[in-house]
């Protein structure tokens, strides 16, 4: 569904994906592992039109999405949960979720109001406090606002870095449950996790990242009987 | 005790002035986090175009009001794009200096347009003194207040019940948020430009009606005022914005009942002073920056 075909992205002189491809399936959830700087957070990036590409490619079914702006990108249906959740923290959790649609055209309002709803049904804790400005959430409902800001948008695919960073683990816990359930309802994912374990349980698919390069790529039973992988990723043993 | 009720009274009504500058000053600062100088000269350079159609054309006062907004804001976008959009987004010193420099330029233009330097501004409102038992009110100022608050309820209207109302709190709440929801953060910059200078028109029509005169210093002035006014509030706040306008009000009126009219400038700047030193983020911007702190810690 979603193309990664050979992109380059730098940072200045600094070559950050040296030539990465990938695909994310439709109705599946992509993982994307890797060690701090491995180019996980520029791939979603580069995907979402907040980082321009050098050279290489990235299509939507048949849209070409390279180096477009992020609003164009986000109107195509590829939507980021952003790292640390950024909230909006002045604004009521309603305006959060509404400013998540904004890239919709104004006559789907009607609509719009019906994925409010539909939401506030899927995360009752947000329309607990749907008046409460942002910043006064706990990290695990501000987690599921960035979640429920950016279904807001209708994505064809949800991308999501780091979704379990800096949360208690019963919360993590949570927070994938979300993850598999949007799944199961056809939502499909790329997500981008530090913790491998439980990407592992929810992912169809793994791509491993190392130095801007895929290193690996296959699915969650063929990466636990990767010795190597094994050992430098899910602690060699241990289960 | 009567005197210095009378002078907060005074204060109060001036100071809804001051807070109409301080928004103008705080909005922008709050969707680009950087500081528009120009924003008085612009103000100025309309009320110029405004007295010179006065003068020259027509005595019909809302066409003067028509005029001095509308030269504000062609003025005002053109500061937007030379200062802002030419200027690399985080380039903040460089958008600041570029923008005192339009302050520069603009007050050149005025000095040669309007060689006169001082020019009568047509006094909307008429000025008798209405007494409201032991106190009194000047009835212009009483006007400048009330349309000074409908001038507010639009403005809460516009950014807390409309969909460009709400992306410009969004882009000014978290920026890089509200780029990842696809909103568009240029056309963002650009509305937010335009609406203040609808509203530093405005109130620029409001206190030089009050005063009934213009002269090249109302840049400086309106700046100054402006820019305290934010600061004493909290910069980027709304409220922060009205209250510090009604705060440098009343303590400007007391300044200049008990000390003069030197007293009183020196106690806007004094005022500023300690407030920086005790409330460094202002009356209401400390919370605000805690409260984003507290946000991102969360677990």
């Amino acid at each position: 569904m979603l193309k990664v075909d050979n992109i380059v992205t730098r940072y200045g002189a600094i070559e950050a994906l040296k030539g990465l491809s990938l695909e994310a399936r439709e109705g599946q959830v992509t993982c994307l592992l890797g060690p701090n700087g491995a180019g996980k957070t520029t791939t979603l990036f580069t995907i979402a039109g907040i980082l321009n590409s050098h050279s290489g490619s990235i299509t939507l079914e048949k849209d070409n999405l390279t180096n477009l702006s992020a609003p164009g990108i986000v109107r195509k249906g590829v939507v980021l949960v952003p790292e640390n959740r950024l909230i909006f923290p002045q604004m009521s959790v309603e305006e959060n979720l509404v400013a998540g649609a904004f890239a919709r055209p104004r006559k789907d309002q009607p609509a719009i109001n019906a994925d409010l709803k539909g939401i506030y049904e899927r995360f009752p804790p947000l329309k607990e406090r749907s008046t409460q400005s942002g910043g006064t959430l706990s990290g695990g409902e501000q987690q599921m606002l960035a979640i429920g800001r950016a279904l807001m948008a209708r994505p064809k695919i949800l991308m999501m870095d780091e979704p379990s960073l800096g949360l208690a683990p019963i919360i993590v816990e949570k927070i994938f449950d979300i993850i598999s359930l949007l799944n199961k309802e056809g939502v499909s994912i790329l997500l981008v996790e530090q913790n491998a374990r439980m990407a592992l349980k929810v992912a169809h698919h793994i791509y491993l990242l190392e130095g801007g390069k895929v290193t690996f790529n296959g699915n969650p039973q063929e990466m636990q009987q990767d010795e190597v992988i094994q050992r430098a990723y899910l602690g060699a043993g241990s289960t | 005790m009567t005197d210095f009720l009378q002078n907060c009274i005074d204060g109060v009504m001036f100071g809804s002035g001051y807070a109409l500058l301080a928004l103008g000053f705080t909005l922008v600062f709050g969707v680009m986090k950087r500081l528009n100088l120009s924003f008085g000269p612009s103000i100025m350079l309309g009320a110029y175009a405004g007295t010179w159609v006065y003068l020259n054309f027509s005595q019909n006062v809302l066409l003067v009001v028509l005029v001095t907004v509308m030269i504000t804001v062609a003025v005002g976008i053109y500061v937007e794009r030379l200062c802002f959009w030419a200027v690399r987004r985080d380039a903040t010193i460089a958008s600041m200096v570029s923008s005192f420099v339009i302050w520069m330029q603009l007050e050149e233009v005025a000095m040669h347009l309007l060689p006169e330097r001082t020019y009568p501004f047509p006094a909307f409102f008429t000025s008798t003194v209405i007494d409201i038992g032991p106190f009194f009110v000047r009835s212009e100022h009483i006007s400048m207040f009330l349309l000074t608050l409908v001038l507010l309820a639009l403005l809460h209207l516009f950014l807390f019940r409309t969909r460009p109302g709400l992306a410009v709190r969004a882009v000014s709440d978290n920026p890089l948020a509200s780029r990842y929801m696809g909103i568009n953060s240029s056309n963002v910059l650009f509305l937010a430009f335009a609406v203040v200078s609808v509203l530093g028109g405005l109130a620029g029509f409001l206190i030089l009606s009050a005063d009934s005169q213009v002269t090249p210093f109302f840049g400086l002035w309106a700046t100054f005022k402006g820019l305290i006014a934010m600061m004493l509030g909290g910069m980027g706040s709304l409220p922060g914005a009205i209250l510090g306008g009604l705060l440098l009000g009343v303590v400007e009126a007391n300044a200049f009942w008990y000390g003069g009219p030197v007293v009183r400038d020196i106690s806007a700047y004094l005022l500023l002073f300690m407030m920086l030193i005790v409330r460094p983020g202002g009356l209401v911007g400390q919370r605000i920056v805690a409260q984003q702190q507290a946000a991102y810690e969360r677990v």
